[in-house]
């Protein structure tokens, strides 16, 4: 048996040591397991653990593995699901109050599906409350905590399921992304985190009130774009219990990966939307990343998106009054079960006309259109993922940064300032990637965000993945 | 604006005293003004999105070793 280092692995490199019997998924279990024991009192990644069933799983997967019945490259492989994403017989909490003992007697689909390809469920992860919000500063379940800094959050609304990969809790997770809860945690705790054309993954099994519907995605946090594209291959595909879901053919994602990308043109917006708040550790970091894809063969181009100021308006229009519809019940019976400043801005989602809501509704559909002709002439768009490294702890509870000289709020009136950069692509629903494209200073993850067409996820792998060869910063692991 | 939260105040039995509807008319007023500009695009002829569906249009497709 190969000896194992935890922090090293990645499911592209350990599932085929797996099928061929060097690797035991038992024994990898309990080392997650007990890692998972060591490290989670002071990270707070996971709200409840699978043990039992973590185990029995990884047994039956070595027994089946031994008769030479290998399911797949998740067959045996140890993962966490977001605590907001149904799993039968286990609480699902949704990071609330309200939920605390809710068990579902049924699985999400994409449980359902990551179970039959033989994955191991570690245990769920912490979260922001009811998913609204991005600082995983949870006043019912306590703070998950970032593994490069301890006093600083990992973001979120996924942020246990980011603690967990980049800690190496688990080999991935499942996280869900309504205005950027994959890719914010992800860029700050420097692991990679996708969030797919929306439909492209059934939401059959999300918690209602978490994310709503016309903007929300599950999406996947894993150590590599590999590891993501071989994640996506098998939790991908039409569902019929979801009808939002796509009845478009999954391809195979781990085809396009090492090709390379030169000759692709890569779209720059303009016009200043990714220029507010960005601090100058990020800007360099990113500017650093572009020259590295223009040495990978790209060229870059800027692009024009006419109504991109409209999208914190298009997001809020969209996200709020989908979340009323969701709370409504709760707002009536247990509204003191909310934390306050969650209850005050529910309260607030129900003084929304309804034709703000459906204006927002045709105002995105220009805004897709504006998208894909900027899409004829780029064949991916990139941006910083957030304006900033991880914040303190501190600086969420007093609700602003300092950075090169200046306070940046970290919410305005649109809303949580932390979402800005990954919400354009919510609110168009195109597949985005977040990578770690450096570090600052002070030793803190940088995100980029890599953006294609709509279902064309694997052209974000490919070019995701070309960057990631070119650069060590995915090697990276924090000291714990 | 403060109106309106006193009426869902009552309707919903929050139990919100003078501060707390204060902030949240404030917070329905920022995003009031948050809103109106959505209503100064055309919208003409626009229907809602519901679904994001594949484009019809092919993208400037890249093929591998040719520029």
């Amino acid at each position: 048996m190969k000896e194992l280092d935890l922090e090293a692995l990645t499911i592209g490199e350990i599932a085929p040591l797996i099928r061929k019997k060097q690797i035991s998924p038992l024994e990898l279990t309990r080392r997650y397991l007990d890692r998972i024991k060591t490290l989670n009192p002071t990270l707070n990644a996971y709200l409840a653990m699978m043990e039992e069933d973590a185990v029995a799983t990884a047994r039956r997967a070595e027994r089946e593995i031994s008769k030479g019945n290998y399911r797949g490259p998740l067959h045996g492989i140890p993962l966490s699901i977001k605590d907001n994403i149904a799993t039968k017989g286990v609480t699902t909490t949704a990071g609330s109050k309200i939920l605390a003992d809710w068990v579902p007697d049924f699985d999400a689909t994409v449980v359902e599906r990551l179970k039959n390809a033989g994955a191991v469920i570690l245990g769920k992860t912490n979260m922001h409350e009811w998913a609204k919000g991005s600082n995983s500063i949870n006043p019912f379940y306590g703070t998950s905590y970032n593994p490069w800094d301890t006093t600083r959050i990992p973001g979120g609304s996924s942020g246990g399921s980011a603690v967990a990969v980049a800690a190496s809790l688990c080999l991935a997770s499942l996280g869900t992304d309504s205005a950027g809860s994959v890719r914010n945690p992800a860029s700050l705790c420097g692991v990679v985190g996708l969030k797919p054309t929306l439909g492209r993954v059934s939401v059959f099994g999300g918690v209602p009130g978490t994310g709503g519907y016309t903007v929300n995605h599950f999406g996947i946090l894993a150590k590599t774009v590999k590891d993501c594209a071989l994640v996506l291959g098998l939790i991908a595909g039409h569902d019929p219990k979801d009808p939002l879901s796509a009845d478009e053919p999954v391809p195979n994602y781990v085809k396009p990966i090492g090709s390379s990308p030169k000759g692709m043109k890569v779209g720059i917006i303009k016009g200043g939307y990714f220029d507010e708040g960005l601090t100058n550790e990020v800007r360099h970091a990113f500017d650093e990343a572009l020259k590295m894809l223009k040495t990978l063969g790209m060229k870059t181009q800027e692009i024009t998106i006419p109504h991109m100021d409209l999208v914190p308006a298009l997001q809020a229009a969209s996200t709020r009054p989908e979340a009323n519809s969701d709370h409504d019940h709760y707002l009536r019976t247990r509204p003191r079960d909310y934390s306050p400043g969650l209850l005050y801005g529910l309260i607030a989602g129900l003084l929304i006309p309804a034709p703000v809501y459906v204006t927002a509704q045709r105002v995105r559909r220009l805004l897709c259109q504006e998208f894909d002709t900027a899409f004829e002439s780029v064949q991916v768009i990139v941006a910083p993922t957030l304006f900033t490294p991880a914040p303190t702890i501190e600086d969420c509870n007093r609700g602003y940064i300092e950075a090169d000289g200046k306070r940046i709020n970290l919410a305005d009136r649109a809303g949580n300032f932390l979402t800005r950069y990954t919400i354009p692509f919510n609110v168009t629903g195109l597949p985005t990637i977040s990578i770690c494209c450096g570090f600052s200073s002070s030793g803190l993850p940088i995100g980029m965000q890599i953006s294609a067409p709509p279902f064309q996820e694997g052209r974000v792998f490919q070019v995701a993945h070309a960057y990631e060869r070119a650069t060590e910063w995915h090697k990276r692991t924090p000291q714990l | 604006m403060k109106d309106a939260v006193r009426k869902l105040n009552v309707e919903y039995r929050f139990n919100l005293n003078d501060q707390e509807i204060d902030r949240v008319a404030t917070q329905a007023e920022e995003a009031a003004l948050l809103f109106q500009p959505l209503f100064e695009v055309d919208v003409t002829g626009v229907t809602p999105l519901t679904k994001i569906d594949k484009r019809v249009k092919k993208t400037a497709a890249v093929k591998k070793g040719k520029r």
